[in-house]
């Protein structure tokens, strides 16, 4: 009953939050910047050896655990530029993707699809070699982003800027470590030292059965030895 | 209606008079039509609207940008979502002006689709192709200087026909419904996105303000025209709320028809489809 209730309210909380979302306009909003950011990057790229043609006018649909919409990604390739162009909904796409942005993290990170569908982290429909191609153009495209950046700031800037960046960077990449050595230590040796609440109810539970068991003896004891005080007195 | 009429109604934002069915079918009886607040002959009402657009092609876009925040670009998007695009459809841009929605069907339908800009006003129309042309956008698209009331397709040629902001613009907006449902596939949508009646009155009211009160003065310092906005407010409280239009589409023969409000309203989206 509960759980049906639980359900039911998660369905309220995700529609209430779908028309809050739509009336803003925040998906469009979201697939405008995510198009932006894709198409600039697209144009900064350097490596001109990354080719289109074979995903011209496909689709490719996310549909993102963290996402109350789905972001459908279409190639638009011509003879004189290329184009992404993102949209929140499509009636037919060539391949559908449900994941999580986690798992999107993993792929960046050269893990294998097969894997991840198999680890049930991906549930891909339609054609999966348009998601390993689409995959494999992300992963190829090489941007400069120093020379560009030096174009607006200057050189000088923005080899500081960069040297600060990496500075900075580093520092939060070992913080991460740090954070990530210690919680692992402590799931897998600490968190077994740890007394657990149940446990500790249980101790509580038979000091309690202790007391009551010494202090029942205590009255027995202190009967016995009245009664024996008795007899001695009588004798 | 008498000027004085016509002027008091203009000031008085909270009884700005918003046009019904009946209203509409008396002015068609009378052959007048309404240019704003006014009642006008409907001879007359397209090249007073032509006279409007004449006037702000140029700066067109960059009016759109300052009046709507930008949110105009977000309307757009929300549009082409709807429509429900595929490579390979025939699109029809209906008073299309400066190709905002051409320019992104144009890349959704690639190489084997089409697109038809339209647009009865010649400069509007020629600001749309400077634009596309220099957005490299040159291989699936066709300019058309083109009446909504009378389109020159054949019957059952477009997959989807989109409209933006131009609706309220045609002088016989049953003959233009019934115009595009003829040039539609079987299957085919119609999508409207034009102002509409905000939900809540208190963003009524604030829009009423800003529609009267500011549009007007930001046309006169941008576009050197505070008239033509100033026709905008008032053709825009004179346009069928939701409801109405969503009848007279169902009039005009097409079917599921629905709404979306957006910005609480601010703007619509009908679709309809022709099976």
């Amino acid at each position: 009953m509960s759980v049906s209730n639980n359900q039911a309210l998660t369905q309220l909380n995700t529609q209430a939050s779908t028309k809050v979302s739509d009336s803003l306009l925040l998906p469009q909003v979201a697939t405008a910047t995510i198009e932006l950011i894709i198409n600039k990057a697209l144009a900064l790229n350097n490596n001109k050896l990354v080719s289109f043609n074979a995903i011209n006018q496909k689709t490719l649909t996310l549909k993102l655990a963290e996402l109350t919409f789905p972001l459908s990604f279409t190639v638009n390739s011509t003879s004189s530029a290329t184009a992404i162009i993102v949209r929140t909904h499509v009636e037919s796409s060539d391949c559908t993707i449900n994941t999580s942005i986690n798992t999107l993290k993993k792929i960046k990170a050269n893990q294998s699809l097969t894997l991840l569908i198999k680890q049930d982290e991906l549930d891909v429909h339609g054609d999966i070699k348009l998601a390993q191609q689409f995959a494999n153009i992300a992963q190829s495209l090489a941007i400069d982003w120093q020379s560009e950046l030096a174009r607006h700031l200057g050189d000088v800037p923005t080899h500081k800027l960069l040297q600060f960046g990496n500075k900075i960077t580093k520092s939060i990449s070992a913080a991460g470590k740090q954070i990530e050595a210690d919680i692992g230590e402590y799931l897998v040796h600490e968190k077994r030292l740890v007394v657990t609440t149940s446990q500790i109810e249980n101790f509580n539970q038979q000091t309690r059965d202790l007391a009551s068991k010494v202090d029942s003896l205590s009255v027995r004891i202190d009967r016995l030895c009245s009664n024996i005080a008795e007899k001695s007195a009588k004798s | 209606m008498s000027s004085t009429d016509q002027n008091s109604q203009a000031s008085d934002l909270s009884t700005s008079p918003k046009i019904s069915a009946d209203a509409d079918a008396s002015a068609d009886k009378q052959n007048t039509t309404h240019f704003g607040y006014k009642t006008i002959e409907k001879d007359d009402k397209i090249s007073m609207v032509a006279g409007v657009f004449h006037s702000v092609a140029k700066q067109y876009d960059v009016m759109n940008d300052l009046m709507s925040f930008g949110i105009h670009r977000l309307w757009k998007r929300f549009t082409i979502d709807a429509s429900g695009v595929r490579p390979g459809n025939k699109v029809l841009d209906l008073a299309g002006g400066t190709g905002d929605l051409t320019a992104k069907f144009s890349q959704l339908v690639g190489r084997e689709g089409k697109v038809i800009l339209a647009d009865i006003n010649s400069s509007m129309l020629n600001v749309g192709r400077d634009k596309l042309r220099d957005k490299g956008l040159v291989q699936n698209i066709e300019y058309v200087q083109a009446n909504a009331e009378y389109l020159p397709f054949e019957e059952n040629t477009f997959d989807i026909v989109t409209i933006a902001f131009g609706l309220r613009n045609v002088t016989d907006k049953d003959k233009a419904l019934r115009s595009i449902y003829s040039v539609l596939k079987p299957g085919g949508r119609l999508l409207v996105l034009e102002f509409s009646k905000p939900e809540h009155e208190l963003l009524n009211k604030a829009y009423d303000f800003y529609s009267f009160n500011i549009l007007p003065k930001m046309g006169e310092l941008v576009a050197k025209d505070g008239e033509s906005y100033q026709y905008l407010a008032e053709s825009i409280r004179m346009h069928p709320d939701q409801e109405t239009l969503k009848t007279m589409m169902e009039n005009a023969g097409f079917e599921q028809t629905t709404f979306k409000n957006l910005t609480g309203g601010v703007v619509a989206l009908h679709k309809g489809y022709k099976f």
